[in-house]
């Protein structure tokens, strides 16, 4: 080996890679919103919350097998006394509505508080591009939410069952369109709105307050109107308890309607209502948050 | 001019309402480095926010390495850089992982855009500072952040704006000396800014506004005016100046400086026989180089 050293100045060197363009500006955008959604390359701080709500939606379904697996193990003649896939998800219906709720401003906010939107405006990438990867990061999520204890359920309950792994696959499969149909309900019902709160306050704490303020007064104010006035047409104001139509959506898709206890239900409106509600609401917060971004992208 | 142009506008205009920002503006620049001095309210931002593809102009159009800005900005902004004037920076990641970002976000590859990261932080001196936050950092190590993510993609052309602002005197001379590398890296510049030193510095170009109207766009290398000689004298200069009008020449005093010119002769055979004549000492004596804030305030008439 050589005792004498070498200086090299390495100066500039131009890049003469692959591009990949938008395509590419998309998807940094798409995964960066996923980043930001779970803490990921941030403070700890920042992982606590997504991940203890997680584990609240994941666990119940763990929870829930296991209980199956030890009832079929030492009392196989027993009823489950678990719930079924629609019963899951009251549970993670709850959940996701928080998470939304934390994910959405973390997605939008800190964008355009920190002016790093300007980055953005500068990149191979539209304003409608920029609204649609930041959805997608959180519908990724709330997809997940929702999907992966179904699976795991799904799963569990067809490898306890009696008649063996691949015919308790084959006994549900009838539920799985369903599944993904509540899913997709909950998910409309939950991330257009979240974002467009997100489009209109600068401040994250706000934009969740008033997300969740939405759901619960709402709620709370479409139950009161219609228990407490008796003029025609007052189980309209049913419409403005938002926070139920996913749910009563939920008991059309699996046909238990009958057995509703919701404030909806209890006032007649029919379900098709609910599902218009829900798609008007996340058609006029979509339409919204796009013409919002045109205008400061 | 129109063919080796880097960015060209035709009658290029825009109003906010009723309040016009630019006026059907015309110009070429050329490759290199260029200024874009004006004051506020000149339609500097207007200029850039239009070549970026941000806002639509509302008459005529402009065009940025050949593509029209308006039509194709995709085009435009997947080869060019932008550092705003503002903030930009996001203040809860490291400053590499937003060089990554910014790199991801012009189309480069993940590998490409790490190593480009750690690559170009470490060409504007923050190699040492990557794995911190950039919350924590100052502004002099903010503005080269923002430099930073302007160039990771290794773009054609960067658009500067204020560059310099916000930074001590240290940090203003590495700023410029930065800009200064740039063109030798194959980069174009426009820089915006309204510290007209700046410009005169590391600039061959200058495109001026005033009031959304193009008071001059050219080579600074033609602010210097052969015709007259600046002379800066040592003492009294009454002497000098009897001289230089006795010879015929048309001469102006401003404190120590005189500047002489001639239609009858060369300025520079005048000055010095006068300065021979009349025994006068002199500090300097030269050319007259007009400054940037001379053609500035000629131009917008103050």
């Amino acid at each position: 080996m050589s005792d004498r050293g070498a200086v090299f100045d390495l100066g500039y060197a131009p890049y003469d890679g692959e591009r990949r363009g938008r395509k590419g500006a998309i998807r940094t955008t798409y995964r960066d919103g996923l980043f930001r959604v779970f803490g990921i390359r941030r403070r700890a701080r920042k992982k606590i919350l997504p991940w203890m709500l997680i584990v609240l939606a994941t666990l119940p379904a763990i929870v829930f097998v296991g209980f199956a697996f030890l009832l079929s193990t030492f009392a196989p003649e027993a009823e489950s006394p678990f719930g079924s896939h629609a019963d899951y998800f009251s549970i993670t219906g709850v959940t996701i509505l928080l998470f939304v709720a934390l994910a959405a401003p973390e997605l939008l906010i800190p964008d355009r508080r920190s002016g790093v939107l300007s980055v953005y405006s500068s990149r191979p990438l539209r304003p409608d591009d920029y609204v649609g990867a930041r959805a997608a990061s959180l519908l990724t999520v709330i997809a997940g939410f929702m999907l992966i204890p179904q699976t795991l359920m799904y799963i569990g309950f067809a490898a306890l069952s009696a008649d063996g792994f691949f015919k308790g696959l084959g006994e549900n499969l009838g539920e799985i369109p369903k599944i993904l149909a509540a899913a997709i309900v909950y998910a409309l019902a939950y991330a257009p709105l979240a974002l467009l709160v997100s489009t209109l306050t600068k401040r994250k704490a706000a934009a969740t307050g008033i997300f969740l303020g939405i759901f619960l007064i709402g709620t709370a104010l479409g139950a009161s109107l219609v228990q407490a006035t008796s003029i025609p047409g007052h189980r309209y104001a049913a419409l403005l308890a938002f926070g139920e139509h996913p749910a009563y959506v939920r008991d059309w898709i699996f046909d238990r309607i009958g057995s509703s206890d919701l404030v909806v239900a209890s006032s007649g409106l029919d379900p098709w209502l609910s599902l218009v509600a829900i798609l008007a609401v996340a058609a006029v917060s979509t339409v919204v948050v796009v013409w919002r971004y045109r205008r400061i992208m | 001019m129109g063919d080796t142009s880097i960015i060209s506008a035709r009658g290029l205009g825009h109003a906010y309402g009723s309040i016009v920002a630019l006026h059907s503006v015309e110009f070429d620049l050329p490759a290199g480095r260029t200024g874009l001095v004006g004051a506020n309210g000149a339609g500097k931002t207007t200029l850039i926010k239009i070549l970026l593809g941000i806002l639509r102009p509302t008459l005529g159009s402009a065009t940025v390495l050949g593509f029209d800005a308006t039509k194709q900005f995709l085009k435009v902004r997947s080869r060019i850089g932008y550092m705003p004037e503002g903030d930009c920076l996001p203040d809860d990641i490291t400053a590499s992982e937003f060089l990554v970002q910014a790199a991801g976000l012009a189309g480069l590859p993940a590998t490409a855009a790490r190593q480009r990261a750690s690559d170009v932080l470490t060409l504007v001196g923050l190699e040492e500072e990557r794995f911190r936050r950039l919350g924590g950092f100052s502004t002099g190590m903010k503005q080269r952040t923002k430099l930073a993510q302007a160039i990771v993609h290794d773009p054609e052309l960067v658009f500067l704006d204020e560059p310099t602002a916000g930074l001590d005197p240290e940090g203003r001379e590495e700023m410029l000396e930065l800009i200064s590398r740039l063109g030798g890296f194959g980069i174009n510049v426009l820089v915006s800014s309204h510290v007209l030193g700046d410009i005169e510095r590391t600039c061959d170009w200058v495109l001026m506004l005033d009031g959304g109207r193009v008071l001059r766009s050219g080579p600074l290398s033609h602010l210097v005016d052969a015709d007259m000689v600046e002379i800066e004298v040592v003492g009294e200069s009454a002497a000098l100046v009897s001289e230089l009008a006795a010879a015929g020449a048309t001469v102006e005093v401003s404190g120590s400086h005189v500047y002489v010119s001639s239609t009858d002769g060369d300025p520079f055979n005048i000055a010095r026989d006068a300065l021979a004549a009349t025994g006068t000492g002199i500090w300097s004596m030269g050319p007259k180089a007009t400054t940037l804030e001379d053609v500035f305030l000629e131009g917008s008439g103050e």
